[in-house]
């Protein structure tokens, strides 16, 4: 159940950028010792803001700050701090047309963005404010409407109008598309991946059967899982095919690899579906790094929260998937072949499945709803450690603050 | 001049055959009816109207916007016909948003003039019909060879976003409604 949170709206107003005639389209924060904040615009240009962070040598994450000017509960000495300013420090021009989304990496010091001009850029700061540009990644077709890093590698992932899901990594010196994930009917509008700490896991996994237990296996093997909402109103979960798992005998069907770099490549197929609950184009959702629940929304105004939960009576499934049992009791080393998957088949997704446990309609009275995303609550009304809040943004211009009950 | 358009000669529906409302009923107020009943039931009066907003209404908002290219209007053209405008309620009890659907016929199939026919008659009907519609405007099927790329365009929000913030598109589509009242 999903319940609007009055009493603590955390909203943040950024400063607008001072090069803008428009309120940046998309945010995104990572914190070094100081906050670093990078804002894609309406003008083609993204922009670099920086501010220190009262006690920021404490590690205070960033996501923390009481921007309610201590109301929520926080620590009153902040708001004494005249140095709280974000401080503009650098513009980065390159893009032909208005940047939709952009990403710091978790794992190195790359920007990534998009824009409606068909193009991914990869940034590099080399030094405090000195960007440099690192590749511009021209495969889509269209607008690229979303970029989202990899939790662990360097691996960025682009949705576009061309209603393609795309992913990029470094082969050798040059970044180039590994991946191209196709199925969707409309233009992707998000892509995301699945936290890094708790890869495929389940709300409830404490007793699991040895089925199971190979499916949290392979899962961990293949690593975070990406997902995609579009405007054919549904949401995939795409999963990537582990490397030595596509070796193949010799000889045997492979397709001649002269001109691909094997190693590069990778295989995703798609996992499975969320339940869709969307009557419109879904425009947002957000993969909870803590709870593995996921939330979307979009142009119909819902807010929807759904769990990966293990089918029941999966555990007594008397066939295993890719497991053959000769008659004469021979064991068979039929090596788990994940029969070059078209689709989901494989396990990983029959064993389980996605539930939508949350639903709210008009959350933005009758507006489209354009941005959800999962927050540590850290005001007064908290119920317990970690809990997590909802954050919605629609066009009626509110911040909803969303708590959510089981 | 006129070889400069893709449709030098468009057909052209008499005024008096295109789609309007049958006047009314008399709506004199009722005499016998007390006034204090009147000034109870007008707020439930007023939210029932706000949902009669029905294909005419739509018709009638968006049949008087101008051709770019010719001096006609869009309902005169046939380019927007009444029996191609439809409205879906709210598909469930708790919602309020309804959606409408316009099939737009280009007057050729190669008008290049289709985008920003479908933008005019977009933006007429975001800025005149409350928030709690949706506006879908589509291109009638079979009638453009470049009716999937412009019904994804006049699909997309941000791209219709930023075509309002293209100046000579603003221009083209304010001469376009100037004809609407």
């Amino acid at each position: 159940m999903l319940r609007q949170d009055c009493s603590n709206l955390l909203s943040a107003e950024f400063p607008a950028a001072i090069h803008n005639y428009r309120r940046p389209q998309k945010i995104d924060k990572k914190f070094v010792g100081e906050s670093v904040l990078a804002t894609g615009s309406f003008d083609a240009s993204a922009g670099i803001w920086r501010r220190w962070e009262e006690g920021g040598g404490k590690g205070k994450p960033a996501a923390e700050i009481d921007f309610t000017g201590g109301l929520a509960g926080g620590d009153a000495e902040a708001e004494e701090e005249e140095d709280e300013e974000w401080r503009f420090a650098v513009i980065l021009d390159g893009h032909d047309s208005e940047i939709k989304s952009l990403a710091f990496s978790p794992t190195s010091p790359l920007l990534g963005t998009c824009s409606r001009d068909k193009s991914v850029w990869i940034w590099e700061e080399l030094e405090d404010d000195n960007f440099e540009t690192v590749a511009v990644l021209q495969d889509h077709e269209g607008d690229v409407k979303c970029v989202a890093w990899h939790p662990g590698e360097e691996l960025l992932a682009s949705a576009s109008y061309d209603d393609n899901v795309r992913l990029w990594r470094e082969d050798v010196d040059d970044w180039a598309c590994c991946a191209l994930l196709t199925g969707h009917k409309g233009t992707v509008w998000w892509v995301e991946f699945e936290g890094a700490d708790r890869i495929g896991m389940l709300g409830t996994s404490d007793e699991v059967s040895e089925e199971q237990k190979a499916v949290l296996e392979l899962r961990e093997k293949a690593g975070p899982r990406l997902l995609s909402c579009s405007d054919d109103h549904t949401i995939r979960v795409w999963r990537r095919i582990p490397k030595e798992r596509r070796e193949m005998p010799t000889g045997q069907g492979s397709l001649p690899s002269i001109w691909k770099n094997n190693n590069f490549e990778e295989q995703w197929i798609e996992e499975a579906r969320l339940p869709q609950v969307h009557e419109r184009p879904v425009y947002a959702l957000n993969w909870s790094k803590k709870t593995g629940r996921v939330a979307s929304t979009g142009s119909d105004g819902k807010i929807v929260v759904y769990e990966e939960r293990w089918k029941s009576g999966a555990t007594d499934k008397k066939e295993p998937n890719g497991d053959v049992t000769m008659e004469d009791g021979t064991p068979t080393t039929v090596a788990v072949t994940e029969p070059i998957p078209t689709s989901a088949k494989d396990g990983s997704g029959t064993l389980t499945e996605w539930v939508a446990v949350a639903e709210v309609e008009n959350a933005h009275d009758v507006f489209e709803v354009n941005h959800v995303c999962w927050a540590t609550r850290a005001d007064k009304g908290k119920r317990f450690d970690d809990e997590e809040v909802l954050i919605s943004t629609g066009d009626d211009g509110e911040v909803k603050v969303w708590t959510f009950d089981t | 001049m006129d070889a400069d358009k893709d449709n030098a000669n468009p057909t052209i529906i008499n005024p008096s055959d295109l789609p309007s409302r049958p006047p009314a009923y008399p709506s004199l107020a009722d005499p016998f009816s007390s006034a204090e009943a009147s000034s109870a039931s007008s707020e439930s009066d007023d939210e029932e109207r706000r949902e009669e907003i029905d294909e005419q209404e739509v018709y009638d908002l968006i049949s008087t916007i101008s051709d770019p290219e010719h001096p006609l209007s869009l309902g005169s053209l046939g380019v927007a016909k009444l029996d191609d405008i439809s409205i879906q309620r709210p598909t469930s009890p708790r919602s309020r948003i309804s959606t409408v659907t316009v099939l737009l016929t280009p007057t050729t199939s190669a008008c290049s003039l289709t985008t920003v026919i479908g933008l005019g008659v977009k933006v007429r009907l975001l800025q005149a019909l409350p928030p709690r519609f949706r506006v879908d405007v589509r291109i009638k099927e079979g009638t453009s060879n470049t009716a999937d790329e412009v019904n994804k365009q006049l699909g997309d929000k941000e791209r219709v976003a930023a075509a309002m913030e293209n100046r000579n598109l603003i221009n083209v589509v304010n001469t376009m409604l100037a004809t609407c009242e």
